[in-house]
């Protein structure tokens, strides 16, 4: 036989698996389209799949870069306004002190007076020393107390930094280090405002050696406020990378796992037009036999 | 010589063939649609009487002319073509079964998704961030053991959902082992009466359509393979057994580490849904399971070596996070937010960089994550070409269904075409046996009437 017999069962599998497959076609194309995902099932796109998983897992971590980036950012500003006020009350104690050098020792309730001043300067330093942002001190490194510097003056915090991790293996500390920022044991500048204090009640022709010390304590502030400056301009910095990298991590996972409207569009009216022929050829196709013609 | 009355003999073998023929037309067109329906055709043969010696030999010229006889009633089957479509047909419920149940698999994983075990686990380590950011704050601790909870819980259900698939697969398994025994005792029935049916000359053509529609269910669920006897009987091996041969049957029985036998001996199956299914119960599924657990595990070291390195609020050794073992057995050990070992160095202190370092374990490349991620891509990876194996399958499987439907299936213009045929044959032999009758009236009533008035 050259030509294939053409039988009813023949008919109707090659009529059904021609609207089996166009109606599944539509189907598939139908979930993707209004579910709006390209891929529904790890099968669709494997590799596609575990490549939108690692994008999900960095976008996360990339999201917690912005949020440590802005608490860095919080913990600089308090530190910065803090030092420019502790290079004012220097300045101020430095002030004093020449005052009390000019008037020397011929004046002693005026002398008292200053020394009453230097020694308010001190605890408002103190004060500043304490600053805290969020409940913890800024100067305390990693102490769990709730203060830098205890009353004496003494350091009660500890050698731990704070730091904040802003961008891929950058971690940049956000603390002041209290005994750098205002000296250590004995040359502490709580130590040496006392001692000024208590020079300037009974020899201010003495005090002339602390003026240099002074000097030394507000460019210690200085240069850690320099330091933080450094510190906030790359903590912004890495703001920026990690807002475009945000961007560019978004627009890596909506082309693997969102769905392209207008090609879909397209997708869509073929396989309609495919389902729809198959459906009208098998109905149009069985209507007729021989019988149709014999009387 | 012929006999003047072997005439109306004949005519009426060519009334009886064209009537039969009609019967046969009409057995055809009322099964055209019903399923394992093989279309028969009536052989006819021309019988001829062969002259008897040393009676008359002077007019052997005339042998004897007996009419028409049917033959036989031929099934239009094509045996070779039957194997193949068992064949295909066994491989093809291989495929299916494979294919749909890797998807039911991968589909309980829920990936990609916003909201899957993968974006948990990032949940999970970005809250470690929170508490580097925040070491006093409690809020943030208890984030990390919710998010831990949540992990774990994940991690239980996934298991138990692989569980429940291989349950089902299992229950599967032993419905297609006792259909295929049902199936195997029909045929050894029915083997039976086609020998019987054929050895005293009886149409057994019914009994043969139900025959092959058995081979092909044996075929589907078991990769049953026939051979046909020369009395029409099937003898089907399964993995090289004997299932069914003659009237006889042995019993195919599957145990409960997934090995089907037949009669008592372990076999291999090679094809149909069963031969699928214990393949996905000892391999695809186990091994699926073991990544879970494997997941899990990692999960746990990892949970672990974090909290060892570093210390807890009060300035302790961090204890154990997560403990058990497996996907099914992973729990949070942890339920004191404050014993998060967010510090990295002792004496109560609020340091955050062992947090920090967990908060980054996300991105290890041995970590859960990245193990979660390969079992994603291997279930992927299987699934897709599982569905790409059965959908070419498929195709060759319709192409043996159209090419069957096409060699056994009815056409009804060839029936009524040999309808009509069979109508004229019966007309003109009608009006042969009107001949003959006028000729013997002739013969009879107006022969030696001359002069007559």
């Amino acid at each position: 036989m050259t030509t294939m017999r053409v039988t009813v069962g023949s008919l109707a599998y090659s009529g059904l698996a021609a609207i089996q497959s166009t109606s599944s076609t539509l189907a598939d194309l139908q979930a993707r389209l209004s579910s709006g995902n390209q891929i529904l099932q790890p099968s669709d796109n494997p590799s596609g799949t575990v490549r939108a998983m690692s994008l999900r897992s960095e976008m996360a971590r990339n999201d917690q870069y912005a949020t440590n980036a802005d608490d860095a950012l919080a913990w600089l500003s308090t530190a910065d306004t803090t030092y420019s006020q502790t290079v004012s009350v220097l300045q101020q104690a430095r002030t004093l002190v020449l005052q009390g050098l000019n008037t020397g020792t011929n004046d002693a309730t005026a002398n008292a007076a200053v020394a009453q001043q230097i020694n308010g300067l001190r605890s408002s330093l103190i004060a500043l020393a304490n600053t805290s942002y969020n409940g913890r001190p800024i100067f305390g490194g990693t102490t769990a107390g709730g203060a830098a510097y205890d009353s004496t003056g003494a350091y009660v915090g500890d050698t731990g930094a704070v730091t904040r991790m802003v961008g891929p293996n950058m971690t940049v500390p956000v603390s002041g280090n209290g005994p750098a920022v205002f000296g250590s044991g004995s040359s502490d500048v709580f130590a040496m405002l006392s001692s000024i204090a208590s020079t300037m009640t009974t020899n201010p022709a003495a005090l002339s050696g602390s003026l240099s010390d002074l000097d030394a304590a507000i460019s210690r502030v200085s240069d850690a406020q320099a330091g933080e400056g450094a510190t906030y301009q790359q903590v912004q910095n890495a703001q920026t990378a990690q807002t475009s990298a945000s961007t560019s991590l978004k627009t890596q996972l909506s082309s693997i796992v969102d769905v392209d409207t207008a090609q879909m569009a397209i997708d869509v009216t073929t396989a309609n037009t495919a389902y729809q022929a198959a459906l009208q050829t098998t109905a149009s196709v069985r209507q007729l036999s021989l019988l149709d013609f014999l009387k | 010589m012929t006999n003047w009355f072997a005439g109306i003999g004949q005519a009426m073998s060519g009334l009886d063939a064209a009537r039969y023929g009609l019967d046969v037309v009409s057995q055809n067109i009322e099964n055209a649609d019903t399923a394992g329906y093989t279309r028969q055709t009536i052989q006819q043969a021309a019988v001829v009487t062969p002259p008897l010696s040393g009676i008359y030999t002077s007019r052997t010229a005339q042998a004897d002319l007996g009419g028409v006889t049917v033959a036989s009633t031929d099934r239009s089957d094509d045996p070779v073509l039957d194997a193949r479509v068992r064949t295909e047909h066994g491989v093809g419920a291989s495929m299916d079964t494979s294919a749909s149940t890797l998807n039911m698999l991968q589909g309980v994983l829920g990936e990609p998704s916003s909201t899957g075990l993968s974006a948990q686990l990032s949940a999970f380590w970005t809250s470690w961030g929170s508490v580097a950011n925040a070491p006093d704050s409690s809020g943030a601790r208890t984030v990390v053991l919710q998010t831990a909870q949540t992990v774990a819980g994940t991690l239980q259900s996934l298991s138990g959902s692989i569980a429940n698939v291989a349950t089902q697969t299992s229950a599967s398994l032993d419905s297609d082992v006792s259909q295929a025994n049902s199936a195997a005792t029909q045929l050894a029935t029915l083997n039976g009466q086609i020998a019987i049916g054929n050895a005293v000359g009886q149409n057994v053509n019914s009994l043969l359509d139900q025959r092959d529609q058995l081979l092909d269910t044996l075929s589907k669920l078991v990769g049953g393979v026939a051979t046909i006897g020369a009395n029409g009987a099937a003898t089907v091996t399964v993995g090289g057994q004997a299932l069914v041969s003659g009237g006889s049957t042995a019993a195919l029985s599957v145990d409960a580490s997934h090995q089907v036998s037949v009669g008592g001996t372990a076999v291999a199956l090679t094809g149909g849904s069963a031969a699928a299914r214990v393949d996905l119960l000892t391999n695809t599924i186990p091994g699926y399971q073991a990544q879970l657990d494997n997941v899990a595990n990692t999960l746990v070291a990892q949970g672990n070596a974090i909290q060892s390195a570093g210390y807890d609020l009060a300035g302790n050794t961090g204890a154990p996070l997560f403990s058990g073992t497996g996907a099914a057995g992973i729990t949070v050990a942890l339920t004191d937010p404050s014993g998060i070992a967010a510090s990295a160095t002792p004496g109560g202190n609020l340091d955050g960089s062992n947090a920090l370092r967990a908060s980054q374990a996300g991105s290890s490349t041995t970590g859960a994550d990245a193990v979660f991620a390969s079992l994603v891509g291997a279930m992927g990876s299987a699934s897709a070409l599982a569905n790409q194996q059965q959908s070419t399958q498929d195709a060759v499987v319709s192409n043996v269904d159209a090419l069957h439907a096409s060699t056994s299936g009815v056409n009804y213009d060839e029936e009524v075409s040999n309808m009509l045929t069979y109508q004229h044959a019966f007309s003109a032999s009608s009006r042969v046996l009107t001949t003959i009758d006028e000729m013997l009236d002739t013969l009879i009533n107006h022969t030696g009437v001359v002069g007559r008035a």
